[in-house]
């Protein structure tokens, strides 16, 4: 588990760099999906969407997202946009302790995502090579396009982890109509 | 009972009736109209939507049921007809034709200005939009009278097919609602404007086709040998503000509408 404390800063200080180890010390157990799980991430700001890269410290808002550059997939945080009501209305409370406590969670209570990566891991591993850092692209999705950009201050969160399953295969897919 | 139909498959007359019954919603300025309604997603306080949530799925199956039953309402009070229903279609933003067009083209402004599918009024008060056009410059119109704005990427960037079946894959209803909501997010941030920010996001009209492509997954995998009920211990929990539980939103025949599976001729 990383988190956003122990993130290294990347390129010009727009992006993240995690120090994720897989396989670590207690080995490899197969698997057949790999997900990036991210803890208590904030979306009380502007949307914003988390580029993910493998073993590339130094991806950017303008790294190409192809496999060649250890691109994994991408998030979405869909946001508020800043706060609507009086001095503390978005300040999130500690969870209740009290039984008796019925209201529902605070609108803005931090959230957990994640983001499959099974394939770009795959590769890694393939390749003969281990995972060693995750570097993690905030990019702002601002309601203009244009005034979309790499958004490093955006991105808060508690820890990322990898969490490994043996799942559904393509066996078990449902077709649509 | 409403039939929710694909939206780049209405034929004319589907589409003027459709945006007739969104022009009268907007002519309602109580709590029988558009502004209301969309209102409860965001703005104006309380934030009722849930996102992020276990819930995000059927607090927005009640959200859809209760606008798709204001729009039956306001047709047929325009029309003064009380056979009409309305039925929200669904915009699939994994197909071919989205991929190549982007936002259906029932949606998209006409040259007469006229198509009010393209854009919603937003109905706040003075405070409120002002935060908004502080917060969220380009979600907006600028005037007394704002509509939302859109501001859409290429229609590539949209999700793809091998990811909406990787969602149907899902074989727990946790693991369902996390992926699906993860795609929605992306969706709002591919439309931009009002689409990209929760509190204003469901004045936009294309929110509601958007929405029915999600409960339409919902439904699908509801249907699939995958399929699973949300955990027992949520299904008396309430989705205010509408008078429902989770439980009553599982079963969409109960709630009056279906999903047309194909349209021919």
């Amino acid at each position: 588990m990383a988190t956003l404390a122990t993130a290294r800063a990347g390129h010009n200080d727009q992006t993240r760099v995690l120090d994720l180890a897989f396989p670590g010390d207690a080995g490899q157990a197969p698997f057949s999906r790999a997900d990036l799980v991210v803890t208590g991430v904030d979306h009380s700001t502007l949307s914003y969407e988390v580029r993910v890269f493998l073993n590339n410290p130094d991806a950017t808002a303008e790294t190409p997202r192809t496999a060649d550059q250890g691109y994994a997939g991408r998030y979405t945080v869909f946001g508020h946009g800043g706060c609507y009501g009086d001095e503390g209305h978005c300040d999130v409370p500690e969870p209740s302790a009290d039984a008796t406590d019925l209201r529902p969670r605070h609108p803005l209570t931090p959230l957990t995502t994640f983001v499959t990566i099974t394939g770009a891991l795959q590769r890694i591993l393939a390749a003969g090579q281990a995972l060693r850092t995750v570097t993690l692209v905030p990019v702002s999705l601002t309601p203009r396009r244009a005034d979309r950009a790499p958004a490093p201050e955006l991105l808060e969160f508690d820890d990322v982890s990898l969490q490994t399953y043996l799942t559904a295969t393509d066996a078990d897919q449902v077709t649509i109509a | 009972m409403a039939v929710r139909k694909n939206a780049n498959g209405l034929t004319p007359s589907e589409v003027a009736e459709l945006r007739e019954a969104f022009e009268a919603s907007y002519q309602l300025g109580d709590d029988r109209g558009y502004g209301f309604l969309a209102g409860i997603h965001g703005l104006p306080l309380p934030v009722y939507c849930q996102h992020g949530s276990i819930l995000f799925l059927p607090w927005h199956r009640a959200y859809l049921y209760f606008l798709e039953r204001a729009l039956t309402d306001a047709l047929r009070a325009a029309r003064g007809d009380r056979t009409v229903a309305v039925g929200l279609p669904w915009w699939d933003w994994s197909s071919d034709v989205a991929h190549a067009e982007g936002v259906p083209g029932a949606y998209l402004p006409t040259d007469d200005a006229t198509n009010p599918l393209a854009a919603g009024p937003v109905a706040l008060g003075p405070s409120d939009l002002q935060l908004v056009r502080d917060n969220l410059p380009g979600a907006i119109s600028d005037g007394d009278d704002p509509v939302t704005l859109r501001d859409p990427d290429v229609p590539d960037e949209l999700p793809r097919q091998t990811t909406v079946q990787r969602v149907l894959s899902s074989t727990t209803f946790a693991g369902f609602t996390q992926l699906l909501e993860g795609i929605h997010n992306g969706v709002h941030g591919w439309v931009g404007g009002a689409m990209s920010a929760v509190p204003i996001a469901a004045f936009d009209p294309v929110f509601w086709a958007h929405h029915s492509m999600i409960d339409r997954l919902w439904y699908l995998w509801q249907l699939s040998p995958l399929g699973r009920n949300p955990p027992a211990s949520l299904l008396d929990r309430a989705l205010p503000p509408f008078p429902m539980t989770v439980r009553q939103t599982l079963d969409i025949s109960i709630l009056g509408y279906e999903y047309a599976a194909q349209v021919i001729g």
